[in-house]
């Protein structure tokens, strides 16, 4: 445990008809994870602009988990848009030297407690590895990877 | 319990209470050493605890402080807010606070019930930190209320349509009905009896027609047409045309009756050919569907005049008098008939030939195996001597009672003949000139995919349910379309009569084929939920809604283009100091809420209300600071 | 029992609906929403009825309990609704005002609902270990619990049956809402309408002789496989209860009772055909390498969707197979040994084996009116409606009317429509009888 609390923060932005009671229910079954995971509620996260991510890890906010609903998405259309603004968010992460791994994109229903489980394991172990991102961060872009 | 008050200087005053849901909490988290670190964050003006917030002392409590004026804002810290949100903005509400005015720290299912000793407390201090920091962003919301008027208009005058003009009439809602023929009654008006009960489809369609006519709050227009559409829930505007017909009127002294196989002739003034308007609070498409018409060629189809559809051949039984010798055509005894199931229907690709548009029947329509072993049935009953073979891939007989259709028809000896997609029968001339006229060859798999061939003097044809042309009114309302052409609700499973129109629903078999029980159903299923919308006299909306800053926005409309649903943000021009500008503006009905908007303005003009992207920074920067 | 019946408490309401799944949940919120005053009796601890318990639902796919929770919570939270869990329904009668009386018995959860916050402090510390039928019998439960994530309410049952008598649920309960002595508490609602969404049951596996009576390991029903394949399952995956292998081949056998006079259903039971492709596509995602083999008479793909769903399981190498299967019998090798009639190829008595095998059982009624209410069942055991092509939610008692699965096996969508149709129906009587 005490790896896991030197860890970074998470963020993860919970959708309110899926997601959100997805980790509540983690919650009535009283599994553990990390205590580093810090869970916002929201109507749908194709609210949040490119530079919304950008700021959370330069506030210090180690990895994000963005947990939609997927294709039970209740606004037809957005998680198609949110899916392309988040490719973007990728992009800007490359350019400014953070790895993009610490922003993933997932689908979370109701009572997904196990894939909620995985999902926050493995950024745990993404974040403890990468440290946090103010280390990370460079000025210049890296070389282009071929 | 534990209190600490203190005295500040800001212009939010938040009061934070935190739970100790009786040890769900507070075995895990410090709840007290909590309480006194939250008591000092900028614009807390007193944090309490107490063993149940849910209590009624509990809830007093936080009641009490508001009228005090010692607080005007909350944040309660306890279980999932789904238990108790909505208990807590009461008890704003009570205090006499904009129940907006609140926030939630969910510390039990997502802290206390996964965390466990000193991280627990660290954690449960960081989400109330957060939950605070955006309390003091929040501003009063009001729910979004639009009048509505207590008008319905529904639009086709089938079975469903006339359904749900009875009920909204019955519950003392105005109806407007705008039927394209002349006629009421729809597609069941064309049918003899119903399966499986047998009743005779016109006593329904005209007692049913009657009521709906006799009462004095509907308004029927038929021969009409919609053209113009305009406004949303709670007060649209129909341009209406009536006349002129092209099914032809029948003469006056038919009116008031039930015409065998055209429907119910309403008894009405001769009013030709004018345009008017309707003023509505609810539409209601009933707008029904079209049978398939089968290609050249298709089983025979236009090539013998022996080949026919199933409407035809019920209306051929129907008019045919009663007890007078064998059933015929051309003065020929039917001794053999051939009935084609899936004419037109369960069509896939690959293996059947798209029409001229380039589409395929994919879909089963649903009735055709009850209605064509219903009428299997009658001509074994009246024609003994008229035997039926049954081409099929499988019987459908899935509702109420239909199943003993399928084996009353066996016993009455319809022989079945099965096949399968890929090799589906051929209708040909019989060459044989003592037996029937045509022949229908088969590879049976019922007999092991042997090819058998059976005389017939007649071949029916079960043709499927297409979508009818309603393009003028997806068009002009904006109807989503399902991949099947048919009008698509807003869940398949869930929602099956809304749209994601606000105000408009859908009756019957513009949504796909339904029999006649089901399409009454589901024209009453409409109606109320257009009676519940017209129930108070006015639509309340959540009042999550994006808003624009009309002093940032730039009128750039990258929030118009990124927006959703359509028509819910336009730009407006404004007159500003004698100076034009043009500024994004949101239409509180159409908006859901959903951001997409929020995230694309290069001026951060757009936000949704309770739900601020500045609201989640602060969240956001609470989390982040080390405690 | 006279005194006691002068101090029954009476609750008064515009309409009571029977039955608190998606069909009576449905129509208690139509009529909600125009403004009546609507009394929900459940027989369970939670609503929800059998949708909440599902997977997923064809054919679209959606998590089920995600699209049922919405509809739970609404009906919960709706100021015009009232629900009343762990109810049995005594007798529907007429009093002189042409009102329904209906005596409903609370029956004990030995938890006092008003202290109850659904901690489940109680559940932890009990000792005992029960199969819970709420995973298929696939795992265990407490004999004090709440009965699932998302029950609603959230409120402790204690299993009367099992219970030891520890006395330690009573200790840790933070509210001092565990109760002993609880009895059975009688109670009436009032109301001017009434709508019967009693739903349906499967078919006990127990009496399907053909198939094993239960006894062949690694037969399993339908809804066992509904919760196989829930992502909040017995396993995490699926495996086969005997043994927990992952079977490489997987049966789907249809009209397991229904279509089918010698079992004594000769009806169709209408959503067996839709259920099992969706749970065999489902499960070639979950078991990529398996064999599914769906054995049936006819596929009843009628509604809108259901055709092209049926299409593309066939398409993702879902086998179909013609024919009907006479019986089961277990085998050495831990297979289920399978015998059928083949309606295709060669045809004939055919025998085939698969590590696990799904029924489609019948579906039965869920509430028999017999001695408790004048309404009558049709020849099937459903309840009777008497305009089911111009008003199907209407019964042959006036006044009450019914829903969904109650006059006939329904799928859901179906079951929502005529939910909404029967709320319509009963706001018009409703109307037509007078407000009070």
């Amino acid at each position: 445990m005490l790896a896991t609390q030197k860890a970074g923060k998470i963020l993860i932005l919970a959708t309110e008809s899926c997601a959100y009671p997805g980790a509540n229910a983690v919650g009535q079954a009283h599994s553990s994870y990390p205590e580093n995971v810090f869970i916002l509620r929201t109507r749908a996260p194709v609210l949040f602009p490119e530079r919304f991510y950008i700021e959370c890890f330069e506030k210090g906010i180690s990895g994000i988990i963005i947990m939609s609903c997927g294709v039970e998405c209740p606004y037809h259309g957005a998680y198609e848009v949110l899916a392309r603004r988040i490719d973007r968010v990728f992009e800007m992460m490359r350019k400014r030297g953070l790895d993009p791994t610490r922003l993933r994109l997932t689908a979370i229903c109701t009572v997904c407690t196990r894939a909620f489980l995985k999902e926050v394991q493995q950024m745990n172990e993404i974040v403890t590895k990468l440290g946090p991102p103010a280390a990370e961060r460079t000025d210049t872009p890296p070389a282009e990877a071929s | 319990m534990k209190r600490v008050t203190k005295v500040v200087s800001s212009d939010s005053r938040v009061g934070v209470y935190i739970c100790h849901c009786g040890g769900n909490i507070s075995d895990h988290v410090d709840v007290n050493a909590v309480c006194e670190k939250i008591s000092n964050l900028d614009g807390v003006r007193t944090a309490k605890t107490n063993s149940f917030m849910c209590s009624d002392p509990g809830q007093e409590m936080i009641i009490e402080d508001l009228r005090s004026g010692e607080i005007d804002r909350v944040v309660v810290a306890s279980c999932a807010p789904s238990l108790h949100e909505a208990t807590f903005r009461n008890a704003l509400s009570r205090a006499g606070v904009n129940p907006y005015l609140y926030e939630h720290a969910n510390i039990r299912e997502q802290v206390s019930w996964v965390h466990h000793g000193e991280a627990a407390t660290l954690k449960a201090e960081r989400l109330i930190a957060a939950a605070v920091a955006k309390a003091r962003l929040l501003k009063p919301l009001d729910p979004i209320r639009i009048e509505a008027k207590r008008h319905a208009t529904i639009i086709g005058g089938g079975i469903a349509g006339l359904k749900a003009a009875k009920d909204l009439s019955s519950r003392g809602i105005e109806v407007v009905l705008i039927e394209k023929s002349p006629f009421l009654g729809g597609w069941t008006a064309m049918l003899d009896t119903l399966a499986p009960t047998g009743e005779k489809a016109a006593d329904l369609v005209s007692s049913l027609a009657r009521e709906v006519l006799e009462h004095p709050l509907v308004t029927i227009h038929s021969c009409s047409q919609v053209t113009g559409f305009e406004g949303s829930v709670g007060s649209f505007r129909l341009e209406v045309q009536k006349g002129p017909s092209d099914s032809g009127v029948p003469p006056v002294k038919d009116r008031g009756i039930f015409i065998p196989f055209r429907g119910y002739l309403p008894e009405e003034d001769e009013q030709p050919c004018k345009a008017f308007v309707v003023e509505t609070g609810v539409i209601v498409i009933a707008t029904g569907f079209k049978p398939y018409h089968p290609k050249n060629g298709e089983y025979g189809f236009a090539e013998f005049e022996e080949v026919v559809t199933l409407p035809r051949f019920i209306r051929m039984l129907a008019e045919r008098d009663a007890g007078e010798g064998p059933l015929s055509i051309g003065g020929k005894e039917i001794k053999n008939i051939a009935m084609i199931h899936c004419v037109g229907s369960r069509h896939i690709p690959g293996i059947h030939e798209e029409d001229e548009s380039g589409k395929l029947n994919e879909h089963c329509s649903r009735n055709c195996c009850s209605a064509t072993l219903h009428a299997a049935r009658l001509v074994r009953d009246r024609f003994p001597g008229t035997h039926v073979f049954e081409f099929y891939r499988d019987i459908r007989t899935y509702g109420r009672f239909q199943e003993d259709l399928y084996s009353k028809a066996s016993e009455s000896n319809v022989i079945f003949l099965r096949f399968e997609p890929e090799s589906p029968p051929v209708v040909s001339r019989n060459p044989r000139a003592d037996g029937s006229s045509l022949k229908v060859a088969v590879n049976d798999t019922l007999t092991f995919g042997e090819r058998v061939e059976v005389p017939a003097d007649l071949v029916v044809l079960s043709v499927g349910m297409q979508p009818s042309d309603v393009s003028d009114l997806i068009e002009m309302m904006k109807l989503p379309v399902g991949a099947d052409g048919f009008l698509q609700e807003i869940h398949p499973k869930l929602r099956p009569v809304e749209l994601s129109v606000a105000g408009i629903v859908l009756a019957g078999t513009c949504q796909a084929p339904m029999d006649t029980g089901e399409a009454s159903a589901a024209g009453s299923a409409a109606a109320v939920k257009a009676s519940a919308i017209l129930a108070k006299g006015y639509v309340e909306l959540d009042p999550f809604i994006a808003e624009v800053d009309l002093e940032k926005c730039r009128g750039n409309g990258e929030c118009v283009k990124a927006c959703l649903r359509q028509g819910a943000l336009y730009l407006k021009d404004f007159d500003l100091h004698g100076e034009k500008v043009r500024k994004a503006q949101v239409d509180p009905v159409l908006c859901t809420g959903c951001g997409a908007c929020v995230a694309v303005c290069p001026e951060n003009a757009v936000d949704i209300r309770g739900w601020t992207i500045s609201q989640y920074e602060a969240m956001v920067e609470a989390i982040a600071r080390e405690s | 029992m006279n005194a006691e019946k002068s101090t029954m408490q009476i609750f008064k309401f515009d309409a009571i609906v029977i039955g608190g799944g998606i069909a009576g949940l449905q129509s208690s919120l139509d009529l909600a929403d125009q403004g009546f005053k609507v009394a929900v009796v459940e027989r369970d601890a939670t609503i929800g009825g059998k949708m909440i318990r599902l997977s997923k639902v064809f054919p679209t796919l959606d998590c089920s309990s995600c699209i049922t929770t919405p509809k739970m919570a609404a009906a919960a939270h709706h100021e015009n609704i009232t629900i009343f869990t762990f109810c049995e329904l005594e007798s529907i009668e007429r009093n002189t005002d042409n009102h329904f009386v209906v005596r409903i018995t609370q029956k004990p959860r030995y938890v006092d609902q008003d202290k109850c916050i659904g901690c489940r402090k109680c559940e932890y510390v009990c000792p005992i270990y029960l199969p819970d039928s709420e995973q298929g019998g696939f795992s265990a439960r407490k004999a004090i619990y709440v009965p699932f994530s998302n029950a609603v309410p959230q409120i402790a049952l204690r299993d009367p049956e099992n219970c030891l008598l520890c006395g330690k649920c009573e200790k840790v309960c933070p509210t001092r809402a565990v109760d002993f002595f609880q009895e059975p508490e009688e109670f009436i609602v009032e109301s001017r309408a009434a709508i019967l969404a009693t739903g349906f049951e499967m078919m006990p596996l127990e009496k399907n002789v053909q198939y094993g009576s239960g006894q062949i390991p690694d037969v399993i029903t339908a809804l066992q496989m509904e919760r196989l394949l829930a992502p909040h399952g017995p396993y995490n995956r699926v495996l086969r209860p005997s043994d927990g292998m992952e079977p490489e081949s997987v049966a789907f056998i249809q009209c397991a009772g229904s279509r089918d006079k010698s079992l004594g259903l000769s009806y169709c039971s209408r959503v067996c055909c839709m259920y099992s492709i969706k749970q065999a596509m489902l499960l070639s995602g979950a078991l990529p390498l398996a064999d599914i083999t769906v054995y049936y008479m006819d596929i009843r793909a009628y509604g809108k969707g259901y055709e092209q769903f049926f299409q593309n399981s066939a398409a993702m190498g879902v086998q179909f197979v013609k024919g009907k299967v006479a019986f089961l019998n277990g085998s050495d090798g831990g297979k289920v040994k399978l015998r059928y009639e083949s309606q295709e190829k060669d045809g004939g008595v055919q025998t085939a084996e698969h590590d696990l095998v799904v029924l489609s059982l019948g579906l039965l009624p869920g509430w028999n009116p017999d001695g408790k209410c004048g309404v009558s069942p049709a020849s099937d055991g459903f309840i009777s409606t008497v305009l089911p092509k111009s008003a199907p939610a209407l019964t042959d008692m006036e006044g009450l009317f019914v829903a969904g699965a109650a006059s006939g096996p329904k799928d859901i969508v179906d079951t929502i429509v005529e939910a909404g149709a029967a709320a319509m129906e009963a706001s018009n009587y409703l109307g037509r009888t007078g407000r009070s």
